[in-house]
């Protein structure tokens, strides 16, 4: 994926403009994790996510 | 002390393996025996082991000689230089994977591959409770916020010019 200016900021911002709360994005994070992982992971790097904080939101 | 064939045999690697880490100075055998063969001591193994464990890891002979030496710190630094290389080649590959998924456009080619697609996206944002009012609304305040970002996302998802056009057009379209 290349990287458009695309921040986790900016993410989150669009998540909760429609309406979504921390812990409807925590569950959203669980289900790509459990069902997509290398999807996941790819994602949170084109958010441009540090490699340290991908493993703690993937831990999670 | 063990002998140059026990130690290739354990590692499984060939002599002349042994013999070229001993001439770089990887790996020097502490002994001789009478008839000058090469001989290796315990703490020969030890360091053996973790030259293969380097090596496993993808680093040169050079990093791995620099790192036997070196204290926590130092042999952090390297392997996270290492693992940061890694992530640059993974992200080499990925687009080359896309290269060929456009080349081929078969749905079949996507199938089995690490690809992000449409249906996964929208499985997971439903998974999260997201029914088609909101993912609209989503696609309203991405083209907004973001326009370029919402044409790049879509295109990782494998969706289609037209698709993509139509989607952005519409996202535009309710954006007043």
């Amino acid at each position: 994926m290349s990287n458009t200016a695309m921040t986790k900021e900016k993410w989150v911002s669009l998540f909760q403009e429609i309406g979504l709360d921390e812990a409807t994005m925590t569950q959203w994070h669980r289900a790509f994790e459990t069902r997509h992982p290398e999807e996941h992971q790819s994602f949170l790097e084109w958010l441009s996510i540090p490699e340290e904080e991908i493993s703690q939101i993937r831990g999670t | 002390m063990h002998t140059i064939g026990r130690v290739a045999r354990k590692y499984s690697v060939s002599r002349s393996t042994l013999i070229y880490y001993h001439s770089i100075g990887v790996l020097v055998p502490s002994g001789r025996s009478s008839s000058n063969y090469r001989e290796y001591s315990d703490s020969d193994l030890r360091r053996m082991d973790r030259i293969q464990l380097f090596r496993s890891a993808g680093l040169s002979l050079d990093s791995i000689v620099m790192l036997l030496g070196k204290k926590g710190d130092e042999l952090n630094a390297t392997l996270e230089g290492r693992l940061s290389s890694i992530n640059g080649e993974i992200q080499a590959l990925r687009d080359q994977q896309k290269i060929i998924l456009k080349i081929l456009e078969k749905e079949s080619a996507i199938r089995g591959t690490r690809v992000l697609t449409k249906k996964i996206w929208v499985s997971i944002l439903e998974a999260a409770g997201l029914d088609d009012a909101a993912m609209e609304n989503w696609h309203i305040e991405f083209e907004k916020t973001s326009p370029e970002a919402h044409q790049d996302f879509l295109e990782t998802l494998g969706i289609s010019d037209a698709e993509i056009a139509r989607i952005r057009d519409r996202s535009k379209a309710f954006a007043h």
